[in-house]
């Protein structure tokens, strides 16, 4: 036995003081109260066969005597909080708790519990062997997720042991086991006995990451298995996106999985900003993944969700893949700066959508006052250097300064597109290698940048980046070709302002939780606040090349806030778990890590380590009520 | 012995006395209502002796009254004027006759104003009080010689003999003076008491009892004095029903003597007991000793009891 309180010598100074106080008032004897009586000699008559039992009485007393004394040594070892030694050596245990999306399932669920999840009975299996740690044993408790969080420090402490598994939480990501094995491996470096334990369902994937496969070193693995079934069908894919040029409808395509070993009859409903919009009943084969395209659909402008249930009522094991989320692109026109002279061609290509809200400007006018942005500027036949809220750039015969692309100045006469890349967006559906060109200039494209059109004699169509920001430059003036008179000069226009327009809105339509995300921000600012689904606490991101970057663990709606509080511009993202990996929730039984399987946890027995200052309290406790009781009934005394 | 220890002891007495409750005015004994019922006592002792010559007892010791008490042989030096001849004619014995002697009753009220009697509130030495000065008052009223005498382990206090209703102020005056303090020794007292008093009588004994040397001493030594002793017992019930419990350290208020005791309800029950055996004790001793012995419950009215104490006879009869 050893003592985890106060120290030895001061125990037994305590223990010295209060005894000989108790000793010295039983000799001093407290002064009983004086009570006059008219006749003692009758008194005498009863006490005289008292007195024969004196001894008895003498007994009792002595009998008090040591059960106070009993009652102090029970205090004084309690608060020397006694253990026991340990029948082996001290452990150092590291238990790893799978917050995976898969702990989710209610597979567990009981009568008296509905809702317990695989993570609660993961809880249950943590407090176990808490309980059963031995006096010397030390434990750490992390939660392993997309991440690897420790919740507790290497200790010993029950209590605080569980409150960190009070703090245990099924996220929606998948778990990242080889990190968590590396952690593990490395808290318990150097440390005896080390063991680490991994509570989980054992949908941990491979232990293997970048740096090659984990090992264990010295340590021990053990592992807990929890959960029971399998049956799931789970949305594994949602995405949507707006058709560029009728902006009301929009187009959806996700994917259904069945995980189960048996097939599944399911509802599957489309929820726009939270009406029914379609709803259908599927059939899916047992480990069948089945793609679902829904083409022009409307009723939403900004947030759909996808809800799949059995058809037969009630859900499967697995209720978090059953909903999916994703963002509409705003439905706003799409802001046109045009800075040019006056082009009948450009005018009327811009004419051909009404999702465009066009700004025309003079070049001699250029800049434009200061606070208006636009999502793409078109310079006509001039090339000034772009003003800040330019968004992307468009060149049309650029010359000047402000040329993203070295201009020739010699002209190129009677030139075609030679080379073409078909398969940029750019150019989608357009047929433009057999356009004529009466006068045109060489561009000489930076590295990093892309030629889409080419004539023997040089760059004539080039696309890239300048200072963040999209650019496509073409190397004549339209007017000076056949282009304009044909119906792939329309479609470049829209494409061109599609392209850079719908690469964020294609982005936007939903994250995949566990990873970290990009998202872009409305204005260019340094503070950026996220808020979880079903949240009211707000989390600052770093910005990185004018995007937020945030670790998601939930699939849902986010709110993002970007500039100082009270100014701040709101917008939204989706995010989801969309992970087939972590659908398919049937629990394995083992667990193999560097080669080895993962033997049953061994050792960890609830009383080994008994507290025992309870224990004494609650005996001098039980003395002091009998002691109580039997001096008001005149037993002892 | 520490000298904390003699202070406590010597303090002791002081504090239980501060602790006590104040006794009643001594004056509101013998209130007018009392005053009537004494002469209403007079006037029943009167009805209950009716026929009877005042002042005239007969007493056991043969002389020269009227009526005829007994004959004894005759023995020289004998008044010849006394000799039966009707006897000697008719069985030729000489026997002398006998005539009782008249002669006025000495009654004798003896009072213990011991501690003891103070127990309780006074209420004992206060119930005493007053019998006694009814007791005078119909002695007084039935010309007897009263002497009251107040006794502790000596005599206290004596009012000397007095007669006729006319001194029964002074008696009132001599009972209000009284405060019960001291030991009991009725033994001690009474052999100064019939060392004092020559003429034999009838000696009230008005006390508790509560005599730690035995109750039997002080009677034995009235009777074998050739007084005649009659005992009224002042019994307070409250003295046997103590209000005590747990750990307590008794003492007897009139000795000090202590004892460390552990009241329960099984102890107090066994006190009762004791109590009652030590009343009983009392009354068989003065019944196997043809002692008249009246118990005088406080709760009783005293003039109740004094009609108690005048049936019961010996007193005045």
């Amino acid at each position: 036995m050893h003592f985890l309180g106060l120290p030895s010598s001061t125990l037994l100074a305590i223990g010295i003081a209060a005894g000989a106080i108790i000793v010295g008032l039983y000799i001093l004897k407290l002064r009983r109260r004086p009570v006059p009586v008219p006749f003692s000699n009758i008194w005498q008559r009863i006490l005289r066969d008292q007195d024969a039992t004196s001894l008895f009485s003498q007994l009792k007393r002595i009998l008090s005597l040591l059960l106070q004394l009993l009652l102090l040594a029970l205090l004084v070892l309690a608060l020397g909080d006694p253990r026991g030694f340990a029948s082996r050596s001290a452990r150092n245990v590291v238990v790893l708790v799978d917050g995976s999306a898969s702990m989710k399932a209610v597979d567990v669920a009981t009568t008296l519990e509905p809702n317990r999840t695989r993570m609660e009975a993961a809880k249950d299996e943590a407090k176990k062997i808490i309980r059963g740690l031995g006096g010397a044993d030390r434990m750490l408790l992390a939660q392993m997720d997309a991440a690897v969080t420790p919740l507790s420090t290497m200790t010993g402490e029950v209590a605080d042991l569980e409150a960190s598994v009070a703090v245990l939480r099924a996220t929606d990501t998948r778990a990242d086991f080889a990190r968590s094995l590396r952690f593990a491996t490395d808290v318990l470096r150097g440390l005896s006995s080390p063991e680490i334990i991994v509570i989980s369902d054992g949908n941990l994937g491979e232990p293997r990451d970048s740096a090659g496969e984990v090992h264990l070193g010295a340590a021990s693995l053990s592992f807990v298995p929890v959960g029971s079934g399998h049956r799931n069908v789970a949305i594994t894919e949602f995405s949507v996106r707006r058709y560029p040029l009728d902006r009301d409808r929009y187009e959806v395509m996700l994917e259904l999985y069945n995980t189960s070993t048996q097939p599944e009859e399911i509802e599957l409903d489309l929820i726009g900003d939270g009406n029914l919009v379609d709803m259908t009943k599927l059939r899916l084969n047992a480990g069948e993944r089945l793609p679902r395209f829904y083409p022009n659909l409307s009723g939403a402008r900004r947030t759909l969700e996808a809800v799949i249930k059995l058809a037969g009522g009630g859900h499967d094991d697995l209720p978090a893949d059953d909903r999916a989320y994703a963002l509409l692109p705003d439905q706003r026109r799409i802001r046109v700066l045009c800075v040019t002279a006056g082009n009948t061609y450009l005018e009327a290509a811009l004419l051909l959508t009404t999702y465009l809200d066009v700004t025309y400007l003079a070049p001699g006018e250029y800049p434009p006052p200061s606070g208006q942005s636009f999502d793409v500027t078109i310079f006509d036949g001039v090339a000034p250097r772009p003003a800040p809220g330019s968004g992307s750039l468009l060149y049309l015969d650029p010359s000047g300064d402000g040329s993203p692309v070295k201009v020739d100045p010699a002209p190129l006469v009677n030139v075609g597109f030679d080379t073409i890349d078909k398969k940029s967006p750019f150019l989608k559906w357009t047929a433009i290698d057999d356009v004529y060109i009466g006068n045109a200039h060489k561009l000489t494209p930076q590295p990093g940048d892309k030629v889409i059109g080419a004539s023997e004699k040089g760059a004539l169509l080039v696309t890239g980046r300048r200072e963040g920001e999209r650019f496509v430059a073409l190397g004549f003036d339209p007017r000076e070709s056949d282009l304009v008179l044909r119906i792939a000069w329309p479609l470049f226009v829209l494409n061109v302002l599609t392209e850079f327009v719908a690469e964020d809105i294609s982005y936007l339509s939903s994250f995949r939780t566990g990873e970290v995300w990009h998202v872009p921000i409305p204005t260019l600012s340094d503070e950026v606040w996220v808020t979880s689904p079903g949240s009211q606490v707000r989390h600052r991101a770093p910005v990185q090349d004018g995007r937020a970057v945030y670790l998601g663990l939930e699939a849902g709606f986010y709110t993002l806030e970007v500039g100082p509080q009270g100014g701040a511009i709101k917008s939204e993202f989706a995010a989801n778990l969309a992970d087939p990996e972590e659908s398919s929730i049937e629990p394995k039984t083992s667990v193999v890590v560097d080669g080895k399987t993962a033997g049953p946890v061994a050792g960890f027995h609830i009383g080994v380590r008994s507290e025992w200052w309870i224990t004494l309290l609650l005996l001098a406790m039980a003395i002091t009520t009998v002691e109580w009781a039997t001096y008001h009934r005149r037993i002892t005394v | 012995m520490s000298l904390l220890d003699i202070f406590k002891r010597v303090s002791a007495p002081i504090a239980r006395m501060s602790k006590r409750p104040p006794p009643p005015a001594a004056e509101e004994l013998f209130d007018d209502d009392f005053q009537r019922k004494l002469e209403y006592l007079a006037i029943v002792s009167r009805r209950v002796f009716a026929g009877r010559v005042r002042a005239e007892r007969r007493t056991k010791k043969s002389g020269s009254g009227v009526e005829f008490a007994d004959h004894r042989d005759y023995v020289p030096g004998d008044d010849f004027r006394y000799l039966d001849w009707n006897v000697y004619r008719r069985f030729g014995r000489l026997l002398v006759r006998l005539y009782e002697e008249e002669e006025d009753l000495s009654i004798y009220l003896v009072i213990d104003a011991s501690s003891s009697m103070g127990f309780s509130s006074k209420r004992k030495f206060r119930y005493a009080q007053r019998l006694c000065a009814a007791l005078a008052y119909v002695g007084l009223a039935n010309l007897d010689r009263i002497t009251i005498v107040a006794t502790t382990d000596r005599i206290e206090e004596r009012l000397p003999t007095a007669r006729g209703k006319a001194r029964i102020f002074k008696v009132l005056q001599f009972l209000r003076g009284l405060e019960p303090s001291g030991t009991t020794d009725l033994g001690d007292a009474m052999k100064t008491f019939v060392a004092q008093h020559k003429r034999r009588g009838l000696v009230i004994l008005l006390s508790d009892l509560y005599d730690p040397h035995g109750f039997e001493k002080g009677i034995n030594v009235v009777r074998y004095n050739k007084f005649e002793p009659f005992v009224i017992h002042i019994v307070d019930a409250s003295d046997a029903a103590l209000k005590l419990s747990g750990d307590v350290r008794i003492y007897d208020c009139e000795t000090g003597d202590e004892r460390e005791v552990t009241v329960t309800p099984k102890v107090l029950a066994q006190y009762r007991q004791a109590y009652q055996a030590y009343l009983s004790e009392i009354k068989k001793f003065c019944t196997e000793r043809q002692v008249p012995y009246v118990p005088a419950d406080v709760e009783v009215p005293f003039d109740d009891l004094v009609l108690r104490v005048l049936r019961r006879g010996g007193f005045l009869a």
